[in-house]
Protein backbone atom coordinates (compact mmCIF):
# COMPACT_ATOMS: atom_id res chain seq x y z
CA UNK A 1 0.00 0.00 0.00
CA UNK A 2 0.91 3.51 -0.80
CA UNK A 3 1.54 5.94 1.46
CA UNK A 4 -0.42 8.09 0.25
CA UNK A 5 -3.10 5.36 0.78
CA UNK A 6 -2.60 5.25 4.05
CA UNK A 7 -3.50 8.68 5.33
CA UNK A 8 -6.91 9.42 6.65
CA UNK A 9 -10.15 10.30 4.82
CA UNK A 10 -10.45 14.32 4.85
CA UNK A 11 -12.96 15.25 7.89
CA UNK A 12 -14.67 17.09 6.13
CA UNK A 13 -16.05 14.42 3.58
CA UNK A 14 -17.10 12.49 7.01
CA UNK A 15 -18.74 15.05 8.65
CA UNK A 16 -20.68 15.45 5.05
CA UNK A 17 -21.91 11.79 5.28
CA UNK A 18 -23.16 12.44 8.66
CA UNK A 19 -24.94 15.53 8.01
CA UNK A 20 -26.51 13.99 4.81
CA UNK A 21 -27.98 10.69 6.84
CA UNK A 22 -29.26 12.91 9.41
CA UNK A 23 -31.24 15.52 7.15
CA UNK A 24 -32.86 12.22 5.38
CA UNK A 25 -34.45 10.52 8.45
CA UNK A 26 -35.76 13.92 9.49
CA UNK A 27 -36.34 14.97 6.22
CA UNK A 28 -38.97 11.46 6.30
CA UNK A 29 -39.98 12.20 9.80
CA UNK A 30 -41.00 15.60 8.50
CA UNK A 31 -42.68 14.12 5.36
CA UNK A 32 -44.93 11.33 7.66
CA UNK A 33 -45.27 13.70 10.43
CA UNK A 34 -46.45 16.78 8.23
CA UNK A 35 -48.40 14.24 6.48
CA UNK A 36 -50.60 13.07 8.85
CA UNK A 37 -51.16 16.59 10.02
CA UNK A 38 -52.23 17.81 6.76
CA UNK A 39 -54.79 14.48 7.12
CA UNK A 40 -55.94 14.88 10.46
CA UNK A 41 -56.69 18.72 9.93
CA UNK A 42 -59.08 18.49 6.92
CA UNK A 43 -60.90 15.54 8.45
CA UNK A 44 -61.49 18.13 11.54
CA UNK A 45 -62.23 21.18 9.25
CA UNK A 46 -63.97 19.51 6.94
CA UNK A 47 -64.19 20.49 3.16
CA UNK A 48 -62.13 23.31 1.96
CA UNK A 49 -65.15 24.64 0.36
CA UNK A 50 -67.95 24.63 2.31
CA UNK A 51 -70.73 26.18 0.16
CA UNK A 52 -70.66 22.58 -2.00
CA UNK A 53 -72.41 20.04 0.00
CA UNK A 54 -75.37 17.56 -1.30
CA UNK A 55 -78.99 17.42 -0.56
CA UNK A 56 -77.96 13.52 1.08
CA UNK A 57 -74.73 14.94 3.32
CA UNK A 58 -77.13 17.10 5.38
CA UNK A 59 -77.69 16.88 8.66
CA UNK A 60 -80.13 14.58 9.86
CA UNK A 61 -82.24 17.79 11.23
CA UNK A 62 -81.53 19.69 8.12
CA UNK A 63 -82.62 16.64 5.95
CA UNK A 64 -86.48 16.62 7.65
CA UNK A 65 -86.51 20.16 6.74
CA UNK A 66 -85.55 19.74 3.40
CA UNK A 67 -88.17 16.54 2.90
CA UNK A 68 -91.02 19.10 4.49
CA UNK A 69 -89.64 21.29 1.59
CA UNK A 70 -90.42 18.79 -1.14
CA UNK A 71 -93.55 17.98 0.32
CA UNK A 72 -94.78 21.13 -0.09
CA UNK A 73 -93.70 21.44 -3.78
CA UNK A 74 -95.56 17.95 -4.22
CA UNK A 75 -98.49 19.52 -2.18
CA UNK A 76 -98.61 22.36 -4.99
CA UNK A 77 -97.30 20.46 -7.98
CA UNK A 78 -98.32 17.23 -7.53
CA UNK A 79 -95.84 15.58 -9.10
CA UNK A 80 -94.98 12.57 -7.59
CA UNK A 81 -92.03 11.37 -9.69
CA UNK A 82 -90.35 14.69 -8.59
CA UNK A 83 -90.85 14.33 -5.54
CA UNK A 84 -89.21 11.01 -5.47
CA UNK A 85 -86.28 12.14 -7.46
CA UNK A 86 -85.60 14.55 -4.22
CA UNK A 87 -86.42 11.90 -1.77
CA UNK A 88 -84.09 9.36 -3.34
CA UNK A 89 -81.22 12.16 -3.66
CA UNK A 90 -80.86 12.03 -0.35
CA UNK A 91 -80.07 8.60 -0.05
CA UNK A 92 -82.26 7.30 2.11
CA UNK A 93 -80.93 4.01 3.85
CA UNK A 94 -84.52 2.44 3.29
CA UNK A 95 -87.45 3.38 1.51
CA UNK A 96 -87.39 7.26 0.85
CA UNK A 97 -91.40 7.68 1.47
CA UNK A 98 -90.96 5.51 4.83
CA UNK A 99 -87.97 8.05 5.56
CA UNK A 100 -90.43 11.11 4.80
CA UNK A 101 -92.98 9.23 7.29
CA UNK A 102 -90.15 9.20 9.80
CA UNK A 103 -89.06 12.73 9.31
CA UNK A 104 -92.91 14.36 9.33
CA UNK A 105 -93.41 11.95 12.71
CA UNK A 106 -89.63 13.36 14.42
CA UNK A 107 -90.37 16.92 13.09
CA UNK A 108 -94.01 16.81 14.44
CA UNK A 109 -92.96 15.53 17.82
CA UNK A 110 -90.20 17.80 18.41
CA UNK A 111 -93.13 20.92 18.23
CA UNK A 112 -92.66 21.68 14.57
CA UNK A 113 -96.27 21.68 14.23
CA UNK A 114 -96.68 24.78 16.26
CA UNK A 115 -94.24 26.76 14.15
CA UNK A 116 -95.12 29.25 11.26
CA UNK A 117 -96.29 26.87 8.04
CA UNK A 118 -95.58 23.43 10.24
CA UNK A 119 -98.85 22.04 9.84
CA UNK A 120 -99.34 22.54 6.07
CA UNK A 121 -95.71 21.37 5.94
CA UNK A 122 -96.61 17.77 7.93
CA UNK A 123 -99.90 17.70 6.35
CA UNK A 124 -98.39 17.58 2.68
CA UNK A 125 -95.63 15.03 3.93
CA UNK A 126 -98.82 13.01 5.43
CA UNK A 127 -100.65 13.13 1.66
CA UNK A 128 -97.72 12.61 -0.15
CA UNK A 129 -96.61 9.16 2.00
CA UNK A 130 -100.19 7.97 2.70
CA UNK A 131 -101.03 8.09 -0.89
CA UNK A 132 -98.30 5.41 -1.57
CA UNK A 133 -99.52 3.43 1.25
CA UNK A 134 -97.15 4.31 4.15
CA UNK A 135 -97.95 5.67 7.50
CA UNK A 136 -96.29 7.12 10.31
CA UNK A 137 -96.99 9.15 13.96
CA UNK A 138 -97.35 12.79 11.83
CA UNK A 139 -101.28 11.62 10.69
CA UNK A 140 -102.08 11.14 14.18
CA UNK A 141 -99.98 14.81 15.47
CA UNK A 142 -102.12 16.74 13.34
CA UNK A 143 -105.49 18.54 14.78
CA UNK A 144 -108.26 18.07 12.56
CA UNK A 145 -108.40 19.71 9.19
CA UNK A 146 -111.39 21.71 10.40
CA UNK A 147 -109.02 23.79 13.53
CA UNK A 148 -105.82 24.13 11.33
CA UNK A 149 -106.64 27.78 10.28
CA UNK A 150 -106.89 28.97 13.73
CA UNK A 151 -104.08 27.16 15.19
CA UNK A 152 -101.82 28.22 12.17
CA UNK A 153 -102.50 31.43 12.45
CA UNK A 154 -101.37 32.14 15.57
CA UNK A 155 -98.28 29.71 15.41
CA UNK A 156 -97.55 32.46 13.01
CA UNK A 157 -98.03 34.93 15.37
CA UNK A 158 -96.00 33.69 17.38
CA UNK A 159 -93.05 32.77 15.62
CA UNK A 160 -91.34 30.56 17.19
CA UNK A 161 -90.77 26.43 16.37
CA UNK A 162 -90.43 25.30 19.49
CA UNK A 163 -92.54 26.09 22.44
CA UNK A 164 -93.18 24.14 25.60
CA UNK A 165 -96.54 22.12 25.61
CA UNK A 166 -99.17 24.18 27.22
CA UNK A 167 -100.43 23.02 30.27
CA UNK A 168 -103.89 20.71 30.66
CA UNK A 169 -106.93 22.87 30.44
CA UNK A 170 -107.65 20.49 33.93
CA UNK A 171 -104.71 19.86 36.10
CA UNK A 172 -104.56 15.92 36.47
CA UNK A 173 -107.07 14.52 38.81
CA UNK A 174 -105.70 13.95 41.38
CA UNK A 175 -103.83 16.99 41.89
CA UNK A 176 -107.68 18.98 41.54
CA UNK A 177 -108.78 16.80 44.61
CA UNK A 178 -106.18 18.15 46.36
CA UNK A 179 -106.17 21.99 45.11
CA UNK A 180 -108.29 24.84 46.18
CA UNK A 181 -111.49 24.74 44.11
CA UNK A 182 -111.04 27.74 41.59
CA UNK A 183 -113.85 29.40 39.25
CA UNK A 184 -115.17 27.88 36.78
CA UNK A 185 -115.92 29.40 33.56
CA UNK A 186 -119.51 29.66 33.08
CA UNK A 187 -121.12 30.03 29.28
CA UNK A 188 -123.33 33.01 29.54
CA UNK A 189 -126.54 31.66 28.05
CA UNK A 190 -127.53 28.15 27.94
CA UNK A 191 -126.12 25.65 25.50
CA UNK A 192 -128.79 24.47 23.32
CA UNK A 193 -125.91 23.30 20.31
CA UNK A 194 -126.26 19.64 19.75
CA UNK A 195 -123.25 17.96 18.66
CA UNK A 196 -122.10 14.05 17.45
CA UNK A 197 -118.92 12.29 17.23
CA UNK A 198 -116.91 13.45 14.50
CA UNK A 199 -113.23 11.28 14.94
CA UNK A 200 -111.66 9.84 17.56
CA UNK A 201 -107.79 8.92 17.08
CA UNK A 202 -105.50 8.00 19.54
CA UNK A 203 -101.70 9.20 19.80
CA UNK A 204 -98.74 8.52 21.29
CA UNK A 205 -96.74 11.72 22.64
CA UNK A 206 -93.98 11.74 25.66
CA UNK A 207 -95.04 15.01 26.32
CA UNK A 208 -98.49 14.94 26.21
CA UNK A 209 -99.69 11.30 27.86
CA UNK A 210 -102.65 10.41 29.35
CA UNK A 211 -104.69 13.50 27.49
CA UNK A 212 -107.56 13.41 25.68
CA UNK A 213 -107.99 16.50 23.25
CA UNK A 214 -111.04 17.45 22.32
CA UNK A 215 -112.15 19.93 19.50
CA UNK A 216 -115.25 20.93 18.89
CA UNK A 217 -116.36 22.59 15.75
CA UNK A 218 -119.07 23.78 13.79
CA UNK A 219 -120.31 22.53 10.20
CA UNK A 220 -118.03 24.92 8.48
CA UNK A 221 -115.05 23.18 10.96
CA UNK A 222 -114.89 26.65 13.20
CA UNK A 223 -113.93 26.56 16.37
CA UNK A 224 -116.34 26.99 18.69
CA UNK A 225 -115.74 28.55 22.40
CA UNK A 226 -117.04 28.13 25.60
CA UNK A 227 -119.02 24.39 25.22
CA UNK A 228 -118.92 22.06 27.81
CA UNK A 229 -117.67 18.60 27.75
CA UNK A 230 -118.32 15.86 30.01
CA UNK A 231 -115.70 13.02 31.28
CA UNK A 232 -117.20 9.93 33.22
CA UNK A 233 -115.53 7.81 34.88
CA UNK A 234 -116.60 4.93 37.59
CA UNK A 235 -119.27 7.36 39.56
CA UNK A 236 -117.71 10.32 38.92
CA UNK A 237 -117.89 12.79 36.28
CA UNK A 238 -116.08 16.14 35.61
CA UNK A 239 -116.73 19.07 32.98
CA UNK A 240 -114.28 21.07 31.00
CA UNK A 241 -114.78 24.01 28.23
CA UNK A 242 -113.59 24.55 25.00
CA UNK A 243 -111.48 27.90 23.91
CA UNK A 244 -110.32 28.10 27.30
CA UNK A 245 -106.75 27.80 25.92
CA UNK A 246 -106.16 30.51 23.30
CA UNK A 247 -103.14 29.17 22.28
CA UNK A 248 -104.37 25.94 20.99
CA UNK A 249 -107.79 27.81 19.23
CA UNK A 250 -111.62 28.67 19.93
CA UNK A 251 -112.07 24.79 19.35
CA UNK A 252 -109.90 23.05 21.48
CA UNK A 253 -110.01 21.81 25.18
CA UNK A 254 -108.46 18.92 27.32
CA UNK A 255 -108.47 16.69 30.22
CA UNK A 256 -105.84 14.93 32.19
CA UNK A 257 -106.61 11.32 32.40
CA UNK A 258 -105.41 8.69 35.29
CA UNK A 259 -103.79 5.80 34.62
CA UNK A 260 -105.58 2.59 34.66
CA UNK A 261 -109.07 4.20 34.86
CA UNK A 262 -111.90 4.17 32.10
CA UNK A 263 -113.32 7.61 30.79
CA UNK A 264 -116.33 8.03 28.86
CA UNK A 265 -117.01 11.31 26.71
CA UNK A 266 -119.53 13.41 25.14
CA UNK A 267 -120.96 16.54 24.81
CA UNK A 268 -122.44 18.30 28.29
CA UNK A 269 -125.32 19.54 25.94
CA UNK A 270 -126.53 15.89 25.52
CA UNK A 271 -124.58 14.29 22.56
CA UNK A 272 -123.99 10.28 23.47
CA UNK A 273 -120.96 9.64 25.38
CA UNK A 274 -118.20 7.83 22.76
CA UNK A 275 -119.51 3.97 22.04
CA UNK A 276 -115.86 2.90 23.79
CA UNK A 277 -114.52 4.34 26.63
CA UNK A 278 -110.86 5.73 26.84
CA UNK A 279 -108.24 5.05 29.24
CA UNK A 280 -104.27 5.53 29.44
CA UNK A 281 -102.83 2.49 28.15
CA UNK A 282 -99.00 2.18 27.75
CA UNK A 283 -97.68 3.42 24.47
CA UNK A 284 -94.21 3.07 22.54
CA UNK A 285 -92.68 6.51 20.68
CA UNK A 286 -89.05 7.47 20.00
CA UNK A 287 -88.09 4.13 21.64
CA UNK A 288 -89.66 5.03 25.49
CA UNK A 289 -92.55 3.94 26.71
CA UNK A 290 -95.52 6.55 27.91
CA UNK A 291 -99.09 6.52 28.22
CA UNK A 292 -101.62 6.49 25.34
CA UNK A 293 -103.61 9.75 24.33
CA UNK A 294 -106.95 10.80 22.53
CA UNK A 295 -107.92 13.26 19.91
CA UNK A 296 -111.83 13.53 19.95
CA UNK A 297 -113.91 16.26 17.32
CA UNK A 298 -117.11 16.86 18.09
CA UNK A 299 -118.99 18.65 15.16
CA UNK A 300 -122.36 20.38 15.47
CA UNK A 301 -125.01 18.76 14.05
CA UNK B 1 -44.27 19.36 2.12
CA UNK B 2 -45.63 16.44 4.05
CA UNK B 3 -48.15 18.44 5.64
CA UNK B 4 -49.12 20.42 2.33
CA UNK B 5 -49.24 16.92 0.79
CA UNK B 6 -51.49 15.84 3.52
CA UNK B 7 -54.04 19.02 2.81
CA UNK B 8 -53.69 18.40 -1.25
CA UNK B 9 -55.11 14.65 -0.29
CA UNK B 10 -57.48 15.45 2.53
CA UNK B 11 -59.24 18.36 0.59
CA UNK B 12 -58.64 17.32 -3.27
CA UNK B 13 -58.55 13.82 -3.80
CA UNK B 14 -60.12 12.24 -0.92
CA UNK B 15 -62.29 14.90 0.50
CA UNK B 16 -64.46 13.90 3.63
CA UNK B 17 -67.91 12.88 3.05
CA UNK B 18 -69.57 14.71 5.96
CA UNK B 19 -73.72 13.41 6.98
CA UNK B 20 -73.15 16.82 9.38
CA UNK B 21 -73.85 19.79 7.03
CA UNK B 22 -76.43 22.17 6.99
CA UNK B 23 -79.00 23.62 4.55
CA UNK B 24 -76.81 26.68 4.50
CA UNK B 25 -73.60 24.66 3.33
CA UNK B 26 -75.59 23.02 0.24
CA UNK B 27 -73.98 23.97 -3.30
CA UNK B 28 -75.59 26.78 -5.45
CA UNK B 29 -77.57 24.63 -7.34
CA UNK B 30 -79.08 22.90 -4.41
CA UNK B 31 -79.66 26.29 -2.96
CA UNK B 32 -81.72 27.14 -5.62
CA UNK B 33 -83.71 24.07 -5.77
CA UNK B 34 -84.66 24.59 -1.73
CA UNK B 35 -85.85 28.07 -2.51
CA UNK B 36 -87.97 26.85 -5.54
CA UNK B 37 -89.30 24.22 -3.40
CA UNK B 38 -90.01 26.88 -0.53
CA UNK B 39 -91.79 29.44 -3.46
CA UNK B 40 -93.66 26.47 -4.20
CA UNK B 41 -94.49 26.23 -0.40
CA UNK B 42 -95.32 29.41 -0.47
CA UNK B 43 -98.23 28.70 -3.51
CA UNK B 44 -99.67 25.92 -1.38
CA UNK B 45 -100.31 27.76 1.87
CA UNK B 46 -99.75 31.62 1.26
CA UNK B 47 -98.01 32.11 4.23
CA UNK B 48 -95.28 34.16 3.80
CA UNK B 49 -94.10 34.33 6.84
CA UNK B 50 -93.92 30.27 7.20
CA UNK B 51 -91.45 30.76 3.86
CA UNK B 52 -89.20 33.12 5.18
CA UNK B 53 -88.75 31.08 7.99
CA UNK B 54 -87.77 28.49 5.37
CA UNK B 55 -86.21 30.22 3.83
CA UNK B 56 -83.84 31.41 7.33
CA UNK B 57 -82.61 27.65 7.19
CA UNK B 58 -80.18 28.42 4.31
CA UNK B 59 -78.13 30.43 6.69
CA UNK B 60 -79.05 34.01 4.71
CA UNK B 61 -78.67 37.01 6.74
CA UNK B 62 -81.50 39.22 4.56
CA UNK B 63 -84.37 36.68 3.41
CA UNK B 64 -85.72 39.22 1.03
CA UNK B 65 -82.52 40.77 -0.66
CA UNK B 66 -81.61 36.60 -1.21
CA UNK B 67 -84.47 35.70 -2.50
CA UNK B 68 -84.44 38.66 -5.24
CA UNK B 69 -81.21 38.38 -6.05
CA UNK B 70 -81.65 34.42 -6.59
CA UNK B 71 -84.53 35.32 -8.88
CA UNK B 72 -82.82 37.60 -10.68
CA UNK B 73 -79.65 35.06 -11.60
CA UNK B 74 -82.14 32.83 -12.45
CA UNK B 75 -83.85 34.76 -15.14
CA UNK B 76 -80.74 36.37 -15.95
CA UNK B 77 -79.11 32.54 -16.72
CA UNK B 78 -82.58 30.97 -17.21
CA UNK B 79 -80.92 28.19 -15.47
CA UNK B 80 -84.22 26.65 -14.33
CA UNK B 81 -87.67 26.13 -15.69
CA UNK B 82 -89.98 29.02 -16.06
CA UNK B 83 -92.74 27.55 -14.02
CA UNK B 84 -89.85 27.36 -11.00
CA UNK B 85 -89.26 31.40 -11.98
CA UNK B 86 -92.91 32.22 -11.56
CA UNK B 87 -93.05 30.40 -8.43
CA UNK B 88 -90.13 32.39 -7.34
CA UNK B 89 -91.20 36.06 -8.06
CA UNK B 90 -94.54 35.34 -6.84
CA UNK B 91 -92.82 34.45 -3.50
CA UNK B 92 -90.66 37.66 -4.24
CA UNK B 93 -93.42 39.86 -5.17
CA UNK B 94 -94.92 38.75 -1.88
CA UNK B 95 -92.26 39.52 0.23
CA UNK B 96 -92.26 42.60 -1.72
CA UNK B 97 -88.84 42.18 -3.95
CA UNK B 98 -90.41 42.54 -6.96
CA UNK B 99 -88.29 43.79 -9.77
CA UNK B 100 -88.88 44.74 -13.64
CA UNK B 101 -87.51 41.58 -15.00
CA UNK B 102 -89.76 39.53 -12.44
CA UNK B 103 -93.15 41.11 -13.28
CA UNK B 104 -94.02 38.83 -16.38
CA UNK B 105 -93.54 35.88 -14.30
CA UNK B 106 -95.41 37.29 -11.60
CA UNK B 107 -98.33 38.20 -14.00
CA UNK B 108 -98.56 34.82 -15.95
CA UNK B 109 -98.59 33.06 -12.54
CA UNK B 110 -96.96 29.51 -11.96
CA UNK B 111 -100.10 27.78 -13.76
CA UNK B 112 -99.89 29.61 -16.61
CA UNK B 113 -96.55 29.71 -17.25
Amino acid sequence: MRPADRRPQPAKTALRRADGYLSSWLFAFGLIAGLIFGIAFTRAHGPWRRGNAEPWQLHPHDRQHYMMAVALEYAHRGDLGRALDKLIALRPLGDPLSQLAEAACALGSRGYLGSAGGIPAIRSAVELYAAQGRAGCAEQLLPPLATEAPAAAQATRAGTEIRPTPLPTKPPLQAARLATPTPRYRPALPDQRSFELLSLRSFCDLRRPALIEVYVVDYLGRGIPGQRIRARWGDEEDIFVSGLKTERGDAYADFQMDEGIDYAISMASGADALGATLSAGPCYTENRQTLKSYRVTFVER
Amino acid sequence: MGALVGLYLGWAQFPVESRNRSLSSLARLHRDEYSVMVAAGYAADRDAFAAIQRLERLGVADVSSHLRETTERIIATSSRDIRDIALLAQLADALGQATDAMQPFINAGPERA
